[in-house]
């Protein structure tokens, strides 16, 4: 039995790996077996999935606007000089 | 000249003021040597942020296969305890971390001011060459394999400090703007 369930039942650490290896690669039938049976089963885990793919969206959207009103102006004119110095 | 804009940019990008000094004096370098390349397609600002961005990238690509010892140091004792702080023994959510439910909604929080304070906050709160491999996923949103090729990282490993990363970002970001 005990080897049953470590075989066919994933634990909470492993569901959520699992999830983040799904965004880089495709996962094996079995994984996503597993990770469906495991998701329908655990509320917890479902949270962490949303929450998962909430912060890619906000990490993705962070790194990629070009949006100059997020980041501070700052005037460096040491740095303008030494540029200039260079040529 | 947009030597402030494009080092606004790189030290929003590298959180280091020397690196970001660097890479825009390089990026100038670069633009002068190929100016002959530049051909008046696109405005001169987009090619010099054009630049500017393949060597934010080399960065991170560089800053994560070597990073500094103490950098080396912290993320390594973060291999040891980073799982265990939010799993049991057995891989169950330990009481305490279970992650509760938040109100979502991208869009709004990326226009507030105070909550990207608290994601700056948090990311620089992550080993930096975590913080790397973040940047390098979502910065250009290549493939993983092609990634782990640059990081000469195995995918196992990737998709490890990725997980890592991503789970004391959601704890960061619950105690730091969901709960207070």
């Amino acid at each position: 039995m005990r080897k049953f369930m470590n075989r066919w039942i994933l634990s909470c650490k492993k569901a959520t790996e699992l999830m983040e290896k799904r965004l880089l690669m495709d996962l094996s039938w079995k994984e996503r077996l597993l990770l469906f049976m495991h998701t329908s089963m655990c509320d917890v885990c479902r949270i962490y999935k949303q929450q998962s793919k909430w912060l890619d969206e906000v990490l993705f959207r962070h790194f990629n606007d070009q949006n100059d009103k997020k980041i501070t102006f700052i005037e460096n004119d040491d740095l303008k000089k030494r540029i200039i110095s260079n040529f | 000249m947009y030597a402030d804009n494009l080092y606004s940019w790189a030290l929003f990008k590298t959180s280091s003021k020397e690196t970001a000094e660097d890479l825009v004096q390089e990026t100038f370098m670069a633009a002068f040597q190929n100016f002959g390349k530049f051909k008046g397609e696109s405005n001169s600002k987009t090619w010099l942020f054009a630049i500017l961005n393949n060597k934010i990238s080399d960065y991170h690509r560089n800053h994560y296969c070597n990073p500094t010892i103490a950098e080396r140091k912290q993320s390594e004792s973060w291999k040891d305890v980073s799982n265990d702080v939010f799993f049991d023994s057995i891989g169950q959510w330990r009481e305490d971390q279970r992650p509760f439910d938040w109100p979502l909604g991208a869009e709004e929080y990326l226009d507030n001011d105070e909550f990207n304070r608290v994601l700056l906050h948090c990311m620089g709160k992550l080993p930096a060459n975590w913080c790397s491999a973040l940047q390098l996923k979502y910065l250009e949103e290549k493939k993983g394999e092609i990634i782990c090729q640059e990081l000469d990282l195995s995918p196992t490993n990737f998709w490890q400090i990725l997980h890592r990363a991503k789970l004391q970002l959601r704890k960061c970001l619950e105690i730091n703007w969901f709960k207070s």
